[in-house]
């Protein structure tokens, strides 16, 4: 139950940065030129990353043995995790700028025309595109951490949850979720990815945990740890 | 083609941030397995530490590189 819990909440956590930065593409190309297309390229989009889930989901499951999925797969997630907690530590050192939303989003906007009457296809590419590129790193998450320990149920529903509470929240509101900590966000997922790799990587070259599942406990406070101490030594006054 | 270069480049960014640092992690793993494979569980703790303390290198790296 614990093990289940762990995997919902990281897949639920990770996917909700991702779909974050995914409605804000959809976002200025729907306000700015008309909704049918940017919606239709989306659905396009969430139809091809479910395709990947199920195709490579299965795929990896039924032909990789147990001790080489757990051992390639917690050494991806090991080194997505790093990037994630490299990022969100020099960012929260000042070292690197703040991800924003709404400069995200205007971005996206003066890339763009005037609204258009006919078939849109910027419009549909440009949400196609944004959605699929960043659906593909909750692809990964949700194969990552649902694979190797046969809790598929858990990162899907994780996934997914994180997905239509994101799209509710724009639906909502209608502007970019800048409010969303997606540096938090980004930190506490990048030591859960990073401690989830670490274990499955190490059982994977045969090594037994003291404690099972427990142990990634204690590995998420070593990298946590790690990170503060990393933070501490080159923090700088803070970035705009 | 322009769509399938970008998810390309998509994909390998997931993992990849900087080569140097995804060398060392990768180096780190594969003596973790070694260091596994002749003395069992106690290794554990030196991948750990290994894993952590390139956190802070790297980190300190970067911020010396981008003053």
């Amino acid at each position: 139950m614990g093990q289940q819990l762990f995997i919902f909440g990281a897949a639920f956590l990770g996917s909700a940065v991702e779909s974050t930065e995914a409605l804000t593409i959809v976002l200025a190309v729907g306000l700015t030129r008309g909704w049918r297309e940017p919606l239709l390229g989306t659905v396009l989009a969430i139809v091809l990353l479910a395709a990947l889930v199920l195709a490579f989901g299965q795929l990896i499951v039924t032909t990789i043995p147990e001790w080489a999925l757990k051992l390639l797969v917690g050494a991806l997630l090991l080194l997505f995790g790093l990037r994630w907690l490299h990022k969100a530590v020099l960012r929260s050192a000042g070292v690197v700028a703040m991800h924003d939303e709404d400069r995200a989003y205007q971005e996206t906007v003066n890339q763009l025309g005037v609204a258009v009457t006919r078939r849109d296809w910027v419009g549909f590419i440009l949400a196609l595109k944004g959605v699929f590129l960043e659906g593909l790193e909750v692809v990964f998450i949700v194969i990552a951490v649902g694979g190797p320990g046969h809790a598929w149920t858990a990162a899907i529903a994780g996934g997914v949850a994180a997905s239509v509470v994101v799209a509710a929240a724009g639906v909502a509101v209608r502007r970019p979720l800048a409010r969303v900590p997606e540096n938090t966000l980004k930190y506490a997922v990048g030591i859960l990815l990073t401690s989830l790799g670490t274990f499955w990587a190490a059982e994977g070259m045969g090594a037994s945990w003291p404690g099972d599942f427990l142990s990634i406990f204690a590995l998420a406070a070593v990298f946590l740890l790690s990170s503060r101490l990393a933070v501490t030594l080159i923090r700088r006054p803070s970035l705009a | 083609m322009n769509f399938l270069r970008a998810a390309g480049r998509e994909v390998l960014g997931l993992f990849v941030n900087d080569w140097v640092q995804s060398g060392v992690i990768i180096v780190i793993l594969a003596a973790g397995w070694f260091a596994v494979s002749k003395l069992g569980a106690p290794a554990l703790v030196l991948l750990v530490l290994l894993l952590a303390g390139q956190v802070v290198w790297f980190a300190r790296a970067e911020a010396k590189r981008s003053v």
